[in-house]
């Protein structure tokens, strides 16, 4: 479970102050598909950065499985981006000259896997994401669609419990962008990993379990979209803008 | 749940070191190209290094043959300088001491051999022919001298027991062979020559006599002794009664003009020639010339390997330069690097193996370079016209080792604020799309 509590993030100082995000609380249960929606500057990708731990908002909690990770050194919380997260990007961010392999095989050199080990995951993950037939090529060599399958598998590796994808599709064709959706909302059903989406693409907001809306900094609203009952009703709230 | 976070979980270094060489390899001009700089310094150390120590070698060989390491040459102590400028001696009387003055008495003899460490005190006899008669008859002008210590000699027929001349032989020079009608230096072995020396008699008159002697062996100039001189060479006792029959009138009687003294085994030779000065003589040892001789190649090899360190230190800006490139260039990959949870110190560290990588390449190339040139060693021998099979230029693995290790530690220093740059960077901002 994630909960996020009264999140504030404001950046330089006096005069020229911004608020990106603005007292933000939600809680989001365990192997939910969750959109995180709004326009361009809205504080939706501080608010992603916030939530992985790659950004510290001064003020609030968030609180990933019990333990609040603003409170964490920064050697924890590397330690928690390795074992726990998987961060899928709009520009796939693979590393070109590298093969698929090598590119998969990262996340699990971070987390101490031994070579042995790690030969057996990323195969298994390749296949998962049917890449198998591409494992000695070059990133570069890919399409954009297969580089985003890679970044998956890449994110899926060393099995996190929460990916974090921003703007997953954004630089795919409409028919490449569908194939991903549905390999992250499958891999999400699966494997009950949380799957939190940042878009401002309002069709891919539907598709998940929650709807976050995010405008100026603030949370405008958040719905809960899903039929299933394993997954607690959220009422929806609209906060006066 | 808590638990699961405080698993120890961090890269491997083997692995930090694979991505290392991986990024190399994957800029394989630019590592080249970096390599080069360094290798041409490592090269021209490694070549500093290599002619050190086969210079070294070469001296010490060349002294080993030139004399005897064992003996020390002693001369009579030095005139006050000041005091025989200001006199005039008076013309018709003989001073004193004339005799004596820069010569050894038999009571120096005496002193010699009470120093600690001295076996035996040989003087030196010099005296002059005034002919020597060849085997086929002809009279020449030519010089004798006494061979006293074990000097080696180089061969080109016959042979002496431990390089002595003994009592009633005497060694010629190749040099001479010719001359004294002789076909070649093996059949000169076994024939006889005969000196002939003459003094002046107070009472009137010339005397002379003659001594005869065989010859035992025939040697010739070596291209590593430092000194050769072709000459007959006798021994002392044939020397000494040389000497003493010219010497019969004379004042100059039972003086010498220097002594060797052969050094005690056990002893050292430069304590012991410590300890003759003192006793105010002039004592020179073979260790002189061999130091200075050092001191000479060790002055080279020092030289050679400052620019080599020159060549090092330029290239130093390069790799520094270079690295920031890179760090610049990977930007993105560092900011994904991080978001998977790479430690900022394992981001630092992958950073320094590749200066470490770059390095080790630099050092390996400069000293292979020099160990190829040392394969030149028989036309370098052959250039300078030394004895074949002379080793100028010796790579000691050793050494290379410790200079390539030098290298690594030398680039990884260079990189040591481009990885702190790229440690330092904030994921969120590398990741930025432009």
């Amino acid at each position: 479970m994630i909960e996020v509590k009264s999140v504030t993030k404001t950046y330089g100082k006096k005069q020229n102050k911004f608020v990106a995000l603005d007292d933000v609380s939600f809680t989001i249960p365990d192997g939910a598909s969750v959109a995180i929606l709004g326009k361009s500057g809205s504080g939706k990708s501080t608010l992603m950065h916030a939530m992985s731990g790659l950004d510290r908002p001064e003020l609030g909690e968030i609180v990933v499985d019990g333990v609040d990770i603003l409170k964490l050194k920064q050697k924890a919380v590397d330690r928690f981006r390795s074992e726990k997260i998987g961060f899928i990007f709009q520009s796939f961010f693979v590393q070109a000259n590298e093969s698929v392999i090598d590119n998969v095989s990262l996340p699990l050199e971070v987390a101490g896997m031994r070579r042995g080990e790690r030969t057996k995951r990323i195969a298994a993950t390749l296949e998962s994401v049917e890449l198998t037939d591409k494992s000695k090529s070059k990133a570069k060599n890919l399409s954009g669609g297969q580089k985003q399958r890679l970044a998956i598998a890449r994110a899926i590796a060393n099995n996190p419990r929460i990916i974090f994808a921003d703007e997953p599709t954004g630089n795919l064709d409409s028919a490449t962008g569908e194939k991903v959706e549905d390999m992250l909302f499958s891999y999400n059903k699966e494997n009950g990993v949380t799957l939190i989406i940042v878009t401002h693409d309002a069709d891919l907001a539907k598709k998940c379990d929650i709807l976050i809306t995010i405008k100026d900094g603030k949370m405008a609203s958040i719905i809960d979209t899903s039929k299933s009952p394993d997954i607690p009703q959220i009422t929806t709230r609209k906060t006066q803008l | 749940m808590v638990n699961k976070f405080k698993q120890k979980a961090y890269m491997r270094r083997i692995d930090v070191i694979r991505r290392a060489g991986r990024s190399l390899s994957q800029a394989k001009v630019r590592t080249l190209l970096t390599s080069l700089a360094i290798a041409v310094g490592a090269f021209t150390i490694s070549l500093a290094l290599a002619a050190g120590a086969g210079g070294r070698a070469y001296v010490n060989q060349m002294v080993s043959t030139s004399g005897d390491a064992k003996s020390i040459s002693v001369y009579a102590p030095m005139e006050d300088e000041k005091q025989s400028a200001q006199l005039l001696p008076e013309y018709g009387v003989i001073a004193d001491d004339a005799a004596t003055v820069g010569v050894l008495t038999k009571k120096d003899l005496v002193n010699l051999r009470a120093v600690a460490g001295v076996e035996t005190v040989t003087p030196r006899i010099g005296f002059e022919t005034q002919y020597v008669v060849t085997p086929a008859g002809k009279k020449l002008v030519a010089q004798a001298e006494v061979k006293i210590d074990q000097t080696e000699l180089i061969y080109a027929a016959g042979t002496l027991d431990n390089f002595t001349v003994k009592e009633g032989q005497i060694v010629i020079p190749d040099a001479y062979v010719q001359q004294f009608g002789i076909k070649d230096a093996a059949s000169a072995i076994g024939k006889k020559i005969t000196l002939h020396v003459v003094r002046d008699n107070p009472a009137g008159g010339q005397e002379s006599t003659d001594k005869t002697l065989t010859i035992a062996a025939v040697d010739r100039a070596s291209d590593t002794a430092i000194y050769y001189q072709p000459t007959l060479r006798i021994s002392p006792v044939d020397g000494e009664s040389l000497y003493n029959f010219i010497n019969a009138y004379s004042a100059t009687k039972d003086t010498y003009y220097g002594a060797t003294v052969q050094v005690k085994s056990g002893y050292d030779v430069n304590e012991v020639k410590t300890a003759l000065e003192a006793k105010k003589y002039q004592a020179y040892s073979l260790q002189d010339d061999r130091e200075s001789l050092l001191q000479t190649v060790n002055v080279v090899q020092w030289g050679m390997a400052a620019f080599g360190a020159l060549a090092i230190l330029a290239s130093i800006f390069g790799i520094i330069n270079t690295q920031y490139i890179s760090v610049l260039e990977r930007t993105q990959q560092i900011g994904l690097m991080k978001a998977v949870g790479m430690r900022r110190r394992d981001v630092a560290a992958l950073f320094r193996y590749e200066a470490a990588w770059v390095g080790f390449l630099g050092g390996t190339i400069g000293v292979v370079g020099a160990l190829l040139v040392s394969f030149a060693n028989p036309l370098i021998a052959n250039f300078l016209q030394l004895e074949e099979g002379t080793r100028l230029l010796i790579v000691e693995p050793l050494t290379a080792l410790l200079l390539i290790a030098s290298l690594m530690i030398v680039a990884v220093a260079s990189g040591y604020f481009p990885s702190r740059k790229a440690a330092k960077l904030d994921p969120i901002e590398a990741l930025r799309t432009e």
